[in-house]
């Protein structure tokens, strides 16, 4: 590469850098820094305590639960957000006009506050709520959604997906009208089903905008927080207690800027690897079956 | 080869401005001596509350009018993401207001033990101020492990118990229970006439977020310990007798249906349940959005229920109480400035009196019932006037800088798993106490 040409890689990559650097390399050098002291941001003089807080919060039964919750997580809102905006992508691909508008109607909840959907989701949810009243009093049913584990987390996952299907859908509607209609066409005079036109045809090309879809849900299974801390407060009994929801407490209310920050390089660390691990299984799984 | 230099160089720049900003201790002076014209400005943090700023902006200006040398700035605190971790950071960032309202013992605790703040006792006026106040006896319950006050309390909100008197006279009661026994016997009464119907519906009781504690154990610990501090500088000082007998009318409760841990809609307010904490502030509350619970007719304010035996009289109760502080960081001429302010707010009732008639929150003094200023408010604000009448009762939070994670086990060993029905009192109480020892050490 030339000089002239380098030079101008650099100014235009500058901007992202200066970003990069101001907002996220700083930041994770400073809570690095942090990690390793007792420093609560407001005293004079703190101590440098060595692995002391990665120590405690390996033993922390609040982190044990963030690990273990996150995976919960992934287990029930993977599923149901690829589920969910794959059935929005094909419903909005068969409409014959406005599919445009019909997809910014799905694609509002992501814009919604997550503050607001996890308070109308709280009405819709006390134990007063017409909702409710009609499931006990016509149907027998008396469910604490937000009360017992698995309600509680499957609740959240809900919001959650519900909130982010029109903005996968978004990417799958582009991933299905990336696949040529004459490959259908021909699909049909050759005689396949249904079944086997979306299994062998519209799966394997819509792969790529599927693995995008995968990739960005897991992530953002590791950075839950507004609903859970709306909505149960990482409880019943740490049941929806998240990463976020765990540094929260430890650096906000507890004011241990210190630990926070080891759980966060702890909680950053996690990610990494297993956003890593699930990629590299993802890739493996296409290469596999020829889809990328 | 020249652009690797050049980004090796900001990448090294980078790491070195964040070490030396790590090295920083935040805890930079304030640039705010007085002016060239003489004048000492101070900033001063009102709480996130629309009405309690307009009372600190409307004093800060009469202040200024007679005091033209200090110049009050009010701005409100920020709450993101919680008005603690705002005055946290911003004393890291060197920025630090001169004076904050809204601040809690607990939290004081914290900010005292990493010297964030002034000995008030040790600043000349506040003698005055405790004096021309008429808050000597309020005051004592205020003093830190270390014998320094640095906290003036501006309002206590002494917690009482809101009954629903509409339905307790429908089960033969004209007023509340007053001991557990007879607290249980409006259970059974209510549940055998309406089984859908609770004594408390509330789903904190489940809920192991650290203050919470406040609106229930506390309440009911305060009163059947009378008052008794629940941790002493490191020690844990809890009485374990009335704890176990507060935890036991929990698990009494839950035996007799008689509790809804559930979040429900305005459960009180609905007669879902006929037993709630209540604080002052629920007063205008209740009168703007339900004109329908009338006191002494619908509802009814008492004190928390005690143990059969013990005096039902003077009963304890916690008291939500916050207060003013000084910032270390400030200078000393705004230190000084800052006193001469607060001594000027106090030195007369009046300012107390715009306080109560802004924010319905009873101010911290002791004089408040026989003091004529306020007669006239309470008169007209006859649902305050338990309040008022209860300060003296109150008990402010522990000075404990531990405070979130002590009243985390509060909840997470104790209070909710016997709410719960997941464990008995006694080992409840045993497995908490082990754990706040340990964090305690």
């Amino acid at each position: 590469m030339s000089t002239k040409h380098g030079r101008m890689g650099w100014l235009f990559a500058s901007p992202y850098l200066i970003y990069a650097l101001v907002f996220f390399l700083i930041p994770l050098v400073w809570s690095l820094f942090l990690s390793f002291t007792d420093w609560n941001l407001i005293s004079p003089t703190f101590t440098f305590v060595g692995l002391e807080n990665y120590m405690e919060a390996f033993r922390s039964p609040g982190v044990q639960s963030a690990f273990f919750v996150t995976f919960k997580f992934l287990a029930v809102f993977v599923p149901l957000v690829v589920a969910s905006s794959i059935i929005v992508a094909l419903i909005v691909q068969g409409l014959p006009k406005f599919k445009g508008l019909f997809l910014i109607g799905f694609f509002l909840p992501y814009l919604a506050s997550g503050v607001v959907s996890s308070f109308i989701v709280k009405g819709i949810l006390s134990y007063n709520s017409p909702v409710n009243e009609f499931l006990r009093n016509s149907l027998g049913l008396d469910i604490n959604w937000l009360g017992s584990p698995f309600a509680a987390l499957f609740v959240v996952a809900m919001i959650i997906a519900w909130k982010f299907t029109g903005y996968y859908a978004l990417i799958l509607t582009s991933g299905f009208e990336s696949i040529g209609t004459e490959i259908y066409e021909a699909a049909m005079i050759d005689g396949v089903t249904p079944w086997q036109r979306f299994w062998k045809i519209t799966f394997p090309l819509l792969y790529p905008a599927l693995f995008t879809v995968l990739i960005l849900s897991i992530g953002v299974t590791f950075g839950i927080f507004t609903e859970v801390y709306q909505l149960t407060g990482g409880g019943p009994n740490f049941a929806t207690n998240t990463w976020q929801m765990e540094i929260f407490t430890r650096a906000f209310s507890n004011l241990q800027a210190g630990y926070a920050s080891a759980i966060a390089i702890i909680a950053s660390v996690v990610t990494f690897i297993s956003v890593f691990i699930i990629r590299k299984l993802l890739e493996m799984w296409g290469k596999r079956n020829g889809w990328s | 080869m020249k652009m690797k230099k050049v980004a090796s160089i900001v990448f090294a720049a980078s790491l070195t401005v964040a070490g030396l900003a790590a090295c920083s201790t935040g805890n930079k002076e304030q640039s705010g001596g007085a002016d060239k014209n003489g004048v000492t400005t101070i900033e001063f943090w009102a709480a996130p509350n629309p009405t309690q700023q307009v009372y600190w902006k409307e004093v800060a200006e009469e202040f200024t009018k007679e005091n033209p040398k200090i110049k009050v700035n009010v701005s409100p605190m920020k709450e993101s993401p919680t008005s603690e971790a705002s005055i946290q950071s911003a004393i890291a960032g060197g920025s630090a207001p001169t004076i904050s309202e809204n601040i809690n013992r607990g939290f004081a605790a914290q900010l005292s033990e990493s010297k964030a703040l002034v000995p008030l006792d040790e600043l000349e006026g506040w003698d005055e101020v405790k004096e021309s106040r008429n808050m000597a006896e309020t005051m004592k319950g205020w003093e830190f492990a270390d014998g320094h006050q640095y906290v003036l309390p501006i309002y206590s909100n002494a917690m009482l118990f809101g009954w629903r008197l509409d339905i307790l006279k429908e089960l033969g009661y004209n007023e509340p229970p007053k001991t557990y026994s007879e607290m249980l016997d409006v259970a059974e009464k209510l549940k055998a006439k309406y089984p859908d119907k609770y004594l408390w519906a509330k789903a904190d009781l489940a809920d192991p977020t650290a203050w919470k504690r406040w609106f229930d154990f506390f309440m009911l610990y305060d009163a059947a310990s009378n008052g008794n501090k629940f941790v002493e500088g490191t020690k844990f000082t809890g009485e374990q007798k009335a704890g176990e007998q507060v935890l036991g009318l929990m698990d009494d409760l839950r035996k007799a249906d008689a509790l809804l841990t559930r979040q429900s809609k305005d459960p009180f307010e609905s007669g879902l349940g006929i037993f709630v904490d209540v604080g002052p502030w629920t007063i205008p509350y209740w009168a703007e959005k339900f004109p329908e619970l009338k006191f002494n007719e619908t509802f009814t304010l008492a004190a928390p229920p005690v143990p059969d035996g013990v005096d039902t009289e003077n009963v304890k109760t916690f008291a939500d109480t916050k207060g003013l502080v000084i910032y270390a960081s400030a200078t000393k001429e705004q230190q000084k400035a800052a006193m001469t302010f607060i001594n000027w707010v106090y030195s007369t009732p009046d300012n107390d009196l715009k306080w109560l008639e802004k924010t319905s929150l009873p101010p911290a003094r002791d004089d408040l019932t026989t003091n004529d200023t306020f007669k006239a408010f309470f008169d007209k604000n006859p649902a305050l006037q338990p309040y008022a009448a209860a300060v003296p009762n109150g008990i402010p939070p522990m000075d404990n800088s531990k405070y979130n994670d002590i009243q985390t086990f509060i909840g997470q060993h104790a209070f909710n798993p016997v709410v719960k029905g997941e464990k008995d009192p006694k080992t409840g109480w045993k497995d908490m106490q082990k754990a706040i020892k340990e964090a305690l050490k």
